[in-house]
């Protein structure tokens, strides 16, 4: 408390107001996403469903991130990100909404998952002797045990930074320390096996042990293009005057490049040992996605997820050009969901790509809810936890040559 | 030996006991007109290129076209052996894969640009000094030191000390080489 008083007095945030624009946006999402997805489901159910999981997949990630990419921050006590890291705790808000979807998953999962299916699994090998762990009863278990987790620690964690905004105890930043060690620890684990239960599960026969890492890629990748958005969308309005400065864009870019180049080494590397040892039990997953437009899109994954990204943010003044950083950001977040369709949707359809108004309207519904819940939690609370002891470094922050 | 000595320049140090206050030291031997100066600090002080007015390096060009180098080599290497040379069917893949080339090509790209990094910072820094003089031992612990060069323009000794103790610093030394 004492080190945060003394040290500066740094300026006050803005506060974060959801503008008559950022409200239509969304209303208007939530409200044809409705409808869309109602008329899908209407048209048909195999294709609404993977289109929810695509569009419920993409934002739990986003959401996910933000929780993860905070407690990170809290296990390298670092400083230079507190000015950031209530943007990133807002993203959490979207959590108990994605509880609510994995809920709605579950209504739509017999047409996601042949091996939900009992006949089938009767008739097939394979699958009865996945059935221990591939079994809709302990499913739903996971996906409880999972969600439980994930709510408890982002109400901790989140809580207490809250906390923090109204006594400025410095307590509260050190109690996150263990609890964020804990969640990291927990998160590895649940997360992997929660990517393996939603998407990797599509296809039960086939099996890649770097599936939850390729997953984690993704959500960091996409997270922090969203979170670049945010901040910069935060400074565009002055809301962050004298607290975040071109110095944070700077190394959220860098973060942003880091992760691209992470995303196409797992990416890679899951692909270079399936192609390399040719074993058809495994090459059943590219081979679907080799056929027709589907190619085309597994190499749009690799230049327009990793090289075109990859190349806009190397130069330095790249990294501090806002305008700049949003439409990389925005790329990567387009790719994000196309990397997410093509885990998807040859489980639908393995002969050609579909993406019509059917995908568009979950997207639309699942993307109004976070933008939803974000934007009211922002308004909810102070932009930036100023009163967190490490506020000094995160303003003072300066990125050398 | 001698001569070698003779060749390198002196000039004048200034030595503060705060590192901010020699920030603004540099901002104002800068604005004085001083070009050949530099600080010597214990450790890195924040804002201090941009006090002393130090251009960014060239050195990331160097690494990006070296490793674009880097990256040709790995292709050329391994279409030189695996394809050309000497061809050797592996696993029923063609001769030219590129999947199995790209972990050369990626860790040549790597090593072709940190190797050439270091080197053009040895060349542009004229590394390897063995013998640099000594402005003071504290220098490494608790103290910064402004040093301004013999060969910059306007440069009087005496001048030179009047400015960096008008400017703060607790003493001043000249320096035969530095």
């Amino acid at each position: 408390m004492a080190v945060s008083e003394t040290l500066s007095s740094p300026a006050q945030p803005g506060h974060f107001v959801a503008g008559k624009g950022l409200r239509t946006v969304y209303s208007v999402s939530i409200f044809l996403g409705v409808v869309l997805f109602a008329l899908a489901l209407y048209q048909d159910h195999d294709r609404a469903w993977h289109g929810y999981l695509s569009s419920y997949m993409y934002w739990t990630d986003l959401a996910l991130g933000g929780l993860f990419f905070t407690a990170l921050q809290h296990v390298t006590k670092a400083g230079w990100s507190v000015n950031i890291r209530r943007i990133c705790e807002s993203f959490t808000a979207f959590l108990p909404i994605a509880a609510v979807g994995a809920v709605v998953l579950l209504l739509g999962s017999k047409h996601l998952y042949v091996w939900m299916d009992p006949e089938v699994v009767a008739g097939d090998a394979i699958l009865k002797g996945k059935a221990a762990y591939l079994n809709t009863p302990f499913f739903i278990v996971r996906m409880v045990v999972f969600f439980g987790l994930w709510l408890i620690f982002s109400k901790k964690i989140v809580g207490n930074s809250l906390k923090q905004d109204h006594d400025g105890d410095a307590k509260w930043t050190l109690k996150n320390v263990p609890l964020s060690v804990a969640f990291i620890l927990v998160f590895a684990l649940s997360y992997s096996l929660f990517s393996v239960d939603t998407l990797m599960s599509l296809q039960p026969h086939w099996f890649s042990t770097i599936w939850g890492v390729y997953n984690f890629a993704g959500l960091f990748q996409s997270f922090l293009a969203m979170l670049i958005i945010f901040v910069v969308y935060s400074m565009k309005k002055g809301w962050l005057r004298g607290l975040v400065s071109e110095d944070h864009l700077h190394d959220l870019a860098k973060f942003l490049k880091g992760f691209t180049v992470f995303m196409a080494y797992i990416g890679f590397s899951q692909f270079l040992l399936i192609w390399y040892a040719n074993l058809p039990e495994e090459t059943i997953f590219y081979l679907a996605r080799a056929n027709g437009w589907w190619m085309a899109i597994t190499f749009s994954l690799l230049i327009l997820k990793f090289a075109v990204p990859f190349l806009l943010l190397l130069p330095r003044w790249a990294k501090r050009t806002p305008n700049h950083l949003v439409m990389v950001s925005v790329l990567v977040l387009i790719m994000q969901y196309v990397d997410i369709h093509w885990m998807v949707f040859p489980n639908f359809d393995p002969y050609e790509p579909k993406f019509a108004w059917q995908e568009i309207g979950s997207f639309l519904l699942m993307g109004g809810l976070f933008l939803w819940s974000v934007t009211n939690f922002l308004s909810k609370h102070k932009l930036v936890p100023i009163r967190d002891p490490r506020i000094a470094e995160s303003t003072h922050h300066h990125v050398a040559y | 030996m001698a001569q070698k000595l003779k060749k390198k320049t002196g000039g004048v140090a200034g030595i503060w006991l705060d590192d901010h206050d020699c920030v603004v030291a540099a901002r104002k031997v800068r604005e004085a007109g001083f070009k050949n100066f530099d600080a010597i600090t214990p450790f890195p002080v924040h804002g201090m290129e941009e006090a002393i007015g130090i251009k960014r390096s060239f050195i990331p060009y160097v690494t990006f076209v070296m490793g674009i180098v880097g990256l040709a080599s790995g292709v050329a290497l391994q279409q030189w052996t695996s394809a050309t040379d000497w061809p050797i069917n592996v696993g029923g893949k063609p001769f030219m894969s590129g999947p199995a080339f790209v972990p050369i090509m990626f860790e040549l790209t790597i090593l072709f640009a940190a190797l050439s990094s270091v080197a053009a910072l040895f060349a542009i820094c004229k590394l390897p000094k063995h013998d640099p003089p000594v402005i003071d031992p504290a220098l490494t612990s608790h103290k910064f030191a402004i040093f301004i060069s013999e060969n910059d323009s306007g440069y009087n000794a005496e001048r030179c000390e009047q400015l960096l103790k008008s400017l703060g610093a607790v003493e001043t030394k000249r320096l035969s080489h530095y």
